[in-house]
This record gives structure tokens, C-alpha cells and sequence, in this order.
């Protein structure tokens, strides 16, 4: 079964990751549960919707956006937003911030990579006005709280494994399951995550490289990126 | 840093004007314009302009480079996310190789600016 439906040449990868994609953020992960990972993916949804906050407003201090029992920690909710409206505009300080307010390093990550991995398959969907993917029920499960024996903070703020390769392929190392996932994605839309610097020529589905390059440079460049 | 040494290897110059905005020409790139337009509607996410790139677009290179384009620009959505939202650094060999051009398409002011620190 499909996880779109569309007359638009979707290819079969690319429409099964996506499926791949939500079935991952129903189960339980290294940190959170199926629950709140499916919470955190609401959120972004929620996030992009919303009349646009300012980079330095919290949506835990509006009133009315978070209520009462609500399965995610203020912190995190407002991690989701800032990160889904304003990624240019995080600092070492604003990050040193959200671990102040008791979110565990490695817990920040897996929301990290969800929110990332939202962002892309929502905005895919959306461009081509498709039906976003459907949200299941959460899976049952708790988190195993597991870290790489030799995560720590090297390059990056947050904790990585030292497992080589480009400082982007290892930003999500601390939460090894969120880099297979990540990479997973990554590799129906563009390339898979270690052949990026390998290989600058091949043309690739459709695409030359260079019109891959081009699309790359200036989403980034949007999205204030300076990596 | 990927864009210049990809368009070393195709016949015409590739120029970096193009990521500064939809204006700019088309990078020597094939339909290069309408793929930053189309970059652009969909950060900007007003189904106007979405729509009418996305018409464009289908009509000059057709529905597998619409399909395709917009995966790509998904994708970066994502790893600037995972970039950003982790403090990932230039790696030091895209750091030395980009010192050129990266006052020219002006990155270098912004926040997410950061490098390896020197040992």
C-alpha cells in the first residue's frame, strides 16, 4: 500500500521511507516512547501551521499552547519550535539553556533528528500537495536510555561516537538508531550520508549533481546554514 | 563547496550568484533558475508561488525533475536541522577549500557560523 496517493511520479524508495519514517516514530526510541515521539512530531506539524513566533519567544510561555498532562516537557516543545521556524538562529548558549532545564543531552538528540526528519518528509509532501503522512497509534515500549560507550563532546555541543567520517554524518552518533534513521531518509532524497563527499559527479535520478548541489546550496543558505 | 566541484565536471561554468536568489540567473546550471525558484517557494511555503514554480517547472523538465527537486530541497531541509540543532562544525577540509566563496554568496555572518576550533 502506498504512502501516497498521486498521479506524480513518487518514486517506490522514496514513498515507502516515508511509510518507514512515521512507523519509526511510533516506537519507542533511545529516549522517548512511541508517545512522545509521535508528540514530538505533532508538534512540528503544529509548529509550521502556527502564526509564526519570534526566534526569542517560547511557546511554553504562551498561554493556551501547551496544556496540562501534555506528554512532552515545556523544554523540548520549545526545541521543536525554534528548531522547525528558526534553525539560523541557535546558539551554544540557547542549547546549554534547554540541558539547563533538565533535558538530557542525549534525549536532545533523538529530538533533534526527529524533528529534522519531519521537517523533511512534511515539507516534501507539501510542495507536491500531498496528503501529509498519517499519524498511527503510538507503539507500546519504553526507551532503553543506552549510550555509545565512547559518546562524549568532541566538535559539536552535543555528545558524539567517534566513528569518523564528515562532522554532519556524526552529529546524530550519540543516538546510533537516529543516524540509521536519518540516513535512511536521506538516502531516497539525495545521497546516502558517507558517499556525499565521495562521489561529486554522478548524476542521480532525475537530477545531474550540479542541480542537486544547486537545490542544496540554496535551501541551506534559507535555512541560514552555514554549514 | 559541493556545488563548485560538481560543476567542474560539466561543459559550461558554474557560477554561485544563484544561491543568493532567484535573479540571479541560472548558475550555469541547467533550469538552475527555476530550481532556486522552486527552493524558495518551498521555504517560503505560500501556495501561490509554490504552484506556479511547480507548473514551470513540470512544464520545461517534467514530472520526475519536479518529484526529484523537491526531495532535495526536503533533505536539506532536514540536514540543516541536524547540522544546526547539534552545533556541527565546517569540517576543516570544506573549511580551507571555502574561505573563497563564502563571502561571495555571504555566509559568512551568519549565527550558525562555526568552525573546528584550532588545536
Amino acid at each position: 500500500m502506498p504512502t501516497y496517493t498521486t498521479e506524480l511520479p513518487v518514486r517506490d524508495e522514496l514513498d515507502a521511507a516515508h511509510g518507514e519514517a512515521m512507523a519509526e516514530w511510533s516506537r519507542a526510541g533511545t529516549w522517548w516512547t512511541g508517545t512522545q515521539r509521535l508528540a514530538i512530531v505533532a508538534e512540528v506539524r503544529r509548529a509550521r501551521d502556527a502564526d509564526l513566533l519570534a526566534p526569542w519567544e517560547s511557546p511554553s510561555t504562551v498561554d493556551g499552547l501547551i496544556f496540562d498532562g501534555y506528554p512532552l516537557p515545556d523544554a523540548v516543545v520549545d526545541v521543536v519550535w525554534r528548531l522547525t521556524n528558526h534553525p539560523g538562529t541557535l546558539t551554544s548558549e540557547w542549547h546549554d539553556s534547554i540541558l539547563g532545564r533538565g533535558v538530557e543531552a542525549l534525549a536532545y538528540v533523538e529530538v533533534v533528528s526527529i524533528v529534522a526528519q519531519v521537517n523533511c518528509v512534511d515539507r516534501f509532501a507539501d510542495a507536491l500537495e500531498l496528503d501529509r503522512v498519517s499519524m498511527p497509534e503510538a507503539e507500546p515500549g519504553e526507551p532503553e536510555g543506552q549510550a555509545p560507550a565512547d559518546a562524549e563532546v568532541r566538535l559539536h555541543w552535543v555528545p558524539t561516537a567517534d566513528i569518523g567520517g564528515p562532522n554532519v554524518w556524526r552529529a546524530l552518533s550519540g543516538v546510533p538508531s537516529e543516524l540509521k534513521a536519518r540516513s535512511r531518509l536521506s538516502t531516497p532524497h539525495y545521497l546516502e550520508g558517507r558517499a556525499v563527499f565521495g562521489d561529486v559527479v554522478s548524476d542521480r535520478f532525475s537530477l545531474q549533481r550540479v542541480q542537486m548541489e544547486l537545490i542544496a546550496a540554496r535551501t541551506s543558505k534559507l535555512n541560514e546554514c552555514f554549514y | 563547496m559541493l556545488l563548485g566541484l560538481s560543476g567542474l565536471h560539466q561543459d559550461g561554468e558554474v557560477t554561485f550568484e544563484a544561491i543568493a536568489g532567484s535573479g540571479n540567473g541560472d548558475g550555469g546550471v541547467r533550469h538552475g533558475g527555476l530550481l532556486v525558484r522552486l527552493a524558495e517557494a518551498m521555504w517560503e511555503g505560500e501556495p501561490g508561488p509554490l504552484a506556479a514554480v511547480r507548473d514551470e517547472l513540470l512544464a520545461a523538465a517534467g514530472a520526475d525533475v519536479l518529484v526529484d527537486a523537491v526531495a532535495v530541497s526536503a533533505n536539506f531541509h532536514m540536514m540543516t536541522r541536524v547540522a544546526d540543532g547539534t552545533g556541527t562544525p565546517l569540517d576543516p577540509g570544506t573549511d580551507a577549500a571555502s574561505v573563497n566563496f563564502r563571502d561571495e554568496i555571504k555566509v559568512n555572518n551568519l549565527v550558525s557560523r562555526r568552525h573546528v576550533p584550532a588545536s
